[in-house]
């Protein structure tokens, strides 16, 4: 059984389908990533997937169930949607604090998930005063609380310095390769995900257009970039907006 | 349940919001109360050792039930405004839960709120009520039940709160929402006689009920529902502001 199934979701918004029958799986021990140009409905699946969003059709799936009938959701899945998901008065420490409330961990994790993430000396700061890149990494500590055995991130690059990315880059990696997490990572660039992933899942116009490894995928000789700009640019119909939220 | 009522609890005492409302609450109560204090033997003033001076300062610690209005909006609205709900859905995706939560540590918050504005009025009118050469009538003066109908009273403005915070959800409509009908709706209609019969079946008119001491400031006496009556109407619209905050929120969107 796949870590996660997403099984032919669809998803209107106001008329305008933001995702259109929309399939793919994920295995544990492997970094996907989840790629498209902007607009392409990588949020709003990974939104139905994670139960925030209702989908008018289809279902996500982790090890054959829903998310919202997992018993214990945080410590099988961590998700990060958006790094701004962040009281900026409230501390980085006490924000984690309170989801180890909500979770039933001890408070202690919330340090030594700041320190997994590498801003354990940032803890006690409001998260105001915390650059772009810090708040990245205090949403995955987040995620990593419950030490879970899916990892969802949306854009996780954004606001990263290329240290940061580096860093990311290894992070997935170790999770993936070396403690079998399946790892779903979406992202508009490229670049990122390009030396890190390896399958790719393609969406464009809310429209699956490509599942597989990355291998094959560029094993042709092909770019991963020009693969993408062919599957991706193949309708000139319009693109669709106000997918992304 | 208990997990996320702490979470809840843990989210209100982790930002500046609560000490503020609780510093502007003592801060407004402390004006009303001077006020009356430093008029008390001047022209238009009651006498400090009078019944109607007593009648006057004992309720005044209700009138910091608007902060807990402001403290039960903000705990719904902030997590939309800093979209903070993701990551609480994320956490607990069964909905109801977190909703009970909210409401259960709103009301402990309010109970801590009405707790100490409430007591530290209570200490400060008694204080002046003994320098004024008057009398402590705890009992005749019905002091308990206007204390304890006041402290009541916080607990469901809170409540009512994150009713008011669910269904607007957009932190500055919803706020001014709140202290226009705190401020300018209920006033009217609890004090003007034509529309009392309207008046006393709202939150402020039943608030008014359980501090009530008689006392006539010009408008003649109000007519107000029976305290029984009023704590029931009161707690109606905390339970009807709870089912509101469920309605909403089971099954919304989230984007």
């Amino acid at each position: 059984m796949s870590a996660i199934e997403v099984r032919n979701i669809s998803k209107a918004f106001r008329g305008h389908r933001a995702v259109d029958g929309v399939s793919f799986t994920v295995e544990p021990g492997t970094v996907t990533g989840f790629l498209g140009p902007n607009g392409a409905g990588k949020t709003t699946t990974l939104r139905c997937l994670l139960g925030l969003v209702r989908p008018d059709r289809g279902e996500g799936l982790f090890g054959g169930r829903p998310y919202a009938s997992l018993p214990a959701p945080a410590s099988e899945v961590g998700a990060v949607l958006e790094a701004n998901n962040l009281h900026p008065g409230r501390s980085g420490r006490n924000h984690l604090r309170t989801l180890c409330d909500a979770e039933g961990l001890p408070l202690s994790r919330a340090d030594e998930v700041l320190d997994e993430v590498g801003i354990a000396e940032a803890g006690g700061k409001r998260v105001a005063g915390y650059s772009m890149g810090m708040r990245q990494r205090l949403s995955l500590a987040g995620a990593l609380l419950g030490d879970p055995r899916v990892l969802i991130l949306d854009e996780p690059a954004n606001g990263l310095d290329p240290r940061g990315i580096d860093w990311l880059r290894r992070f997935l990696d170790y999770q993936a390769h070396e403690r079998g997490v399946a790892v779903l990572v979406s992202s508009h660039v490229l670049a990122e995900v390009e030396q890190t992933v390896d399958n790719v899942v393609i969406i464009a116009r809310g429209r699956l257009v490509h599942q597989g490894t990355l291998s094959e995928l560029t094993g042709g000789g092909e770019s991963l970039h020009e693969a993408f700009l062919r599957l991706t640019d193949q309708e000139n119909s319009e693109q669709p907006v106000g997918g992304s939220r | 349940m208990t997990a996320l009522v702490r979470s809840e609890l843990r989210k209100v005492f982790t930002t500046r919001l609560w000490w503020i409302m609780l510093l502007a609450a003592l801060a407004w109560v402390g004006l009303s109360l001077g006020l009356i204090i430093v008029s008390a033997g001047m022209e238009g003033g009651f006498a400090a050792d009078s019944a109607e001076y007593a009648g006057a300062v004992w309720p005044m610690g209700a009138s910091g039930t608007l902060f807990a209005l402001v403290v039960g909006i903000v705990v719904v609205t902030s997590e939309y405004q800093h979209r903070t709900v993701n990551t609480t859905f994320l956490v607990s995706p069964r909905r109801l839960p977190v909703v009970l939560a909210k409401a259960v540590a709103a009301a402990l918050v309010g109970l801590l709120f009405g707790a100490v504005v409430v007591g530290l009025s209570a200490v400060v009118a008694g204080a002046s009520i003994l320098a004024g050469g008057g009398e402590l009538n705890l009992v005749d003066n019905q002091v308990p039940r206007v204390l304890l109908g006041s402290v009541a009273a916080h607990v469901a403005y809170t409540v009512i709160g994150v009713g008011v915070g669910a269904l607007i959800r957009h932190q500055v409509a919803a706020l001014v929402v709140g202290i226009l009908w705190v401020f300018m709706l209920e006033p009217i209609l609890v004090v003007v006689p034509q529309l009392q019969d309207v008046g006393r079946w709202l939150p402020g008119g039943a608030v008014s009920a359980l501090y009530d001491t008689g006392v006539d400031y010009g408008m003649g006496a109000m007519e107000l529902l029976p305290v029984w009556g009023a704590s029931m109407v009161l707690a109606g619209y905390a339970a009807v502001a709870i089912a509101l905050a469920a309605a909403t929120t089971l099954r919304r969107d989230v984007a």
